[in-house]
Parts: structure tokens; sequence; C-alpha cells
């Protein structure tokens, strides 16, 4: 666990830089499970609607796989990795209050079976880079008056 | 205009709902790549229209069956926020700009604060105590004026919408958004009126829209530095709009989609020294839409309508509410005594635990400024 100022960013998992998505191998199945991390949920603020594309659908890293709002901001929800989008979490998409409440285990957002993996991970920090990353990140949101 | 740098105001006024947003909506698309200049637009709907919010659904939020039996216009922004009328005494403000940051988490009241500085800046100048406030909204005396929203399109650019109101028919947006009043009286007017506001009704006297628009320009160019060069549409941002217009909000689909997060309404009674309080809300999920906070206690108008707006779009988790009630206490320091806190925490928590899911034809956010749910339980 990476902590900076409130923010707790577990190590386990990796993370897309630009959408502060994180990406998760679930070793039993391969998929990926995806979610929000603490950081950029403290910028955009409490959720409240999320949408997904339905289960079955293909999605492409850097692509929209859903929507959201938080605090009269509407945007998109980026896939962090290429693949068929397999599992939704049905939980947050009627309370998306979850992410913020619990946003590494139960506001998981959704799984995506990757097609790109080896590949796309390179592209995600993880491991030892998670520390730096995050103390950068903080400065800058810091410095952009986000948190 | 000042400034060295350019963007370029747009005006139209008249504009269709579907029509309207889609310039919106397509602009900032095209602005996000760098294929149209940054744009400031300045514009009124043909009387009336009712938008909603990108999420809700138009059914909560609107009286369907008058704006069909009236001929006003229903559709669904790309922008978040609550449902309101627009019509030629609201003016629309849209910005589209290219999202510098290239960060989707990009703090929203960052962006909405700074978007909306030109704004504030044009009211100021008109000699109104204008402010940014509370839920990104600005207020003039404690009363919301403009709301505001924002939108990160999926090419990089980002719309800020706002809608001022420079006058505004109670009335009539009483009728077409949700509200539980059967009777539209003196008595639901004033309700309104002490929790919004126009530009005419601060200034005491009439201003024409065009005057408000001038200002605002002016605002905005004075705030950004930059020289704003007025201008219409090229032939490809035409055929974008055209487009847009008839992909999306011309579309059902779109207009009169739905999520997975249920409204909800309940309503709570709760004995306190000082009185009975009356309180109801209503729910998006677990967030409060609205609190509306009524009883037979003696409180000053201006504190009960600074804890229901700041409640809109608040968490409905206990602490998180007690902790803002703490905030707008000691802003108003006559409030406890009226209404004590704890009691008021305690009917909010109940009538939160009571909430019942909205089937159909139940109240929203009208405006985004005034709370007005009813009963889930008759």
């Amino acid at each position: 666990m990476t902590d900076s100022g409130n923010f707790h960013i577990p190590n386990d998992r990796y993370y897309d830089p630009v959408n502060h998505l994180w990406a998760r191998v679930d070793s039993a199945t391969g998929r990926i499970v995806v979610g929000l991390d603490a950081l950029g949920l403290s910028a955009l603020g409490d959720l409240v609607y999320v949408t997904l594309q339905p289960v079955g659908t293909p999605v492409r890293r850097g692509e929209p796989v859903g929507t959201l709002e938080a605090a009269k901001m509407t945007g998109d929800l980026i896939a962090p990795v290429s693949g068929i989008l397999i599992g939704r979490n049905e939980l947050v998409l009627r309370d998306p209050s979850l992410v913020n409440r619990d946003p590494y285990e139960g506001g998981w957002i959704a799984s995506i079976d990757p097609t790109s993996w080896p590949k796309e991970s390179a592209e995600l920090i993880a491991g030892d880079a998670i520390p730096g990353w995050v103390k950068a990140e903080v400065e800058r949101y810091q410095a952009q008056g986000w948190i | 205009m000042k400034g060295s740098v350019g963007w370029r105001l747009v005006t139209d006024d008249g504009v269709s709902a579907s029509w309207g947003l889609a310039v919106d909506d397509a602009l900032a698309r095209r602005v996000g790549t760098g294929g149209s200049q940054t744009t400031l637009r300045l514009y009124t709907y043909r009387s009336h229209c009712a938008l909603v919010g990108r999420f809700q659904r138009v059914e909560h939020e609107i009286h369907m069956d008058y704006c069909q039996e009236h001929g006003i216009a229903m559709n669904r922004r790309p922008t978040g926020g609550g449902a309101i009328l627009m019509g030629e005494d609201q003016l629309g403000v849209a910005l589209a700009v290219p999202d510098g940051s290239g960060d989707p988490c990009g703090g929203a009241r960052a962006w909405m604060k700074k978007f909306s500085a030109g704004l504030v800046a044009a009211l100021r100048d008109l000699g109104l105590g204008a402010e940014f406030r509370r839920k990104n909204d600005i207020e003039v005396s404690g009363r919301k004026i403009a709301g505001l929203g924002v939108c990160r399109v999926p090419t990089g650019g980002l719309l800020f919408h706002a809608s001022l109101l420079v006058d505004l028919d109670v009335p009539l947006m009483l009728r077409v958004l949700n509200t539980p009043f059967e009777k539209i009286r003196d008595k639901e007017i004033a309700w309104v009126a002490a929790r919004t506001t126009t530009v005419r009704r601060e200034l005491g006297k009439e201003i024409s829209l065009d005057e408000v628009r001038r200002e605002v320009a002016a605002g905005y160019s004075a705030v950004f530095n930059v020289g704003l060069q007025a201008s219409d549409f090229t032939p490809e941002e035409s055929q974008a709009i055209a487009q847009m217009e008839r992909d999306k909000y011309l579309a059902r689909d779109w207009v009169f989609q739905t999520t997975d997060v249920n409204d909800a309404a309940g309503a709570a009674k709760v004995k306190t020294p000082a009185g009975l309080l009356d309180l109801k809300v209503t729910l998006a999920g677990r967030r409060l839409k609205a609190v509306l906070i009524a009883g037979d206690f003696f409180a000053p108008e201006v504190g009960i309508a600074a804890l229901e707006a700041a409640l809109r779009w608040h968490s409905s988790a206990p602490e998180q509410v007690v902790a803002t009630l703490q905030e707008i206490y000691a802003a108003h320091p006559g409030l406890s005594e009226a209404v004590p806190l704890a009691g008021l925490a305690e009917a909010i928590e109940l009538a939160v635990q009571s909430a019942a899911l909205v089937k159909s034809g139940m109240p929203g956010e009208p405006y985004g400024c005034f709370v007005v749910p009813e009963s889930a339980h008759g």
C-alpha cells in the first residue's frame, strides 16, 4: 500500500496513469477487474451515476466503456485495457457511492477478458513505480486545485 | 474586446431544444480535436423547453403531459445537474474549450469555478453580489441565479454549461417541472422566490437579455483575457451539428434513457423542543437529491434555504449529513434555537430510511435549486 496524504493506493495492482483507473488480475479467471483509484475519486467527488456498456461488448484501451457523473460533471469511463466486457458490478450501477466508499474491493466497476494484457500492462503503472507516480500525481492535483 | 488570444463568440436566439443542445455537443467535440476554435456561445431557447440533467429520468422530473399539451419540448443535456426550464428569458451559456489537462478526473468543482468566473464577473459588473458557491451554483444574496454543469466529451473537449436566470416565470416552471404543489399559490411562489432569484429582480428594473448577454461576453473576455470574435458556424460545423441533432438529440433513446440508479422518496416527522419537524427527501440511489424542511417552528427562511441547498446532491450517510449541518449552523447562529441540529439530523436519517422507490411522476430537483419532494407514503 502506498499512502500519500489521505490517499491509499494498493501496490497489488496496475494503474492507468491518465485515467486513474486500477486494473487487477483475477488469478482464478485471468480476467482484469477494473475500478477507480482513491486519488481520482477525490478529485472527481462523489459519484452519482455510473453506466456501462452491456456485457459482451468489445472494449479498447483508451476508449469509453461507460459514463459517469460526479458533482454535476459528466464524462466517459475509459477502458484501461482492451478485451471483452465480461462483468459489471450491478451494485455499483445501482449505488455508485459504493465506489467512493470502497474503491478497491466492493466498489470495483467492471471486469474485462483481456486480449492484449502482456502489451498493455506494460503501459500501466505497477510495482516499484507506484510510490513515485502517486507522489507526483498528488502534487499535480494539488497544483491544479483539484484536491 | 481585449486580449491577444481569440475565442469565437456565437450568439443565437429562439433555438429548438434538440438543435441548441446539438450545437454545444458538436462544437465541444470539434474543439477537442482541434477542428473548431474555442467558442463561447450565448443563446436562448425558443420559449419554452424543459431540459433534464445527463442521467435524470424525464418522467420523474418533468410533467410530460403538460409539456405535450403546451408544445414544450423535452430533452436531455450532456451535462449533469437537475431539470431546468429554458426560454427567451434564460440566457444559455456554453463554453467549448480543449481540455489542456487531459485528465478525466480533473476536479469538477475547480472546472466549474474557473469557467463560471466570466459569468460571476458579468453579474458583479451589473452591480450584483454574485458568488460561486456550494453545489457548483452561482448565487446572489444566498439565492441561486445560475446553474452550472460540465461535460468532458470523448474527443478531449470540455463543455461548460450555465443557465442564467434573467427572468423566470415561476408559475410556469412549477407546472412544467415536477413538484408536489397541487396548486400554485402565492405561498408556493414565495417559497421558490426565497431560493432563486433573477437578474431583473435583483436589479429592480427591466434589463434586456441582449444587455445581459453583452455583459456576460465582456465578463468572459476580461476574466480570460481573450478577444471575442463574433462569427457563425462553418459549413463543416453545420454538418456536424445537423448530424448530432439527428443521431442524438432527436432520438428517443437519448431523451428517454434511464439508468440503474433508482429514484426514491421518503418522509419523517420528529418532535423537537422547538416544534415539529416535517421533513421530506428525494434520493438518487443513496444520494440526497433534495431535502424539504418544513414544520411549525419559527426559523429564518434564509437559514432553512441554506440547509436545503447544502443538502442537495449530498451523501445520505448520517455522519456526512451531520458534518454539513454543523457547517451551516455555524454560519447561521439563529438556526440552532429554531431547528435543533440533532432533531434535524434524526429526521433526515429517518426520512432516508423510509424512502421508497419512485415509480413515476415523482418530483426531482427542478432548477437544481429548490427542493420539492413529496412523501412516498401519501
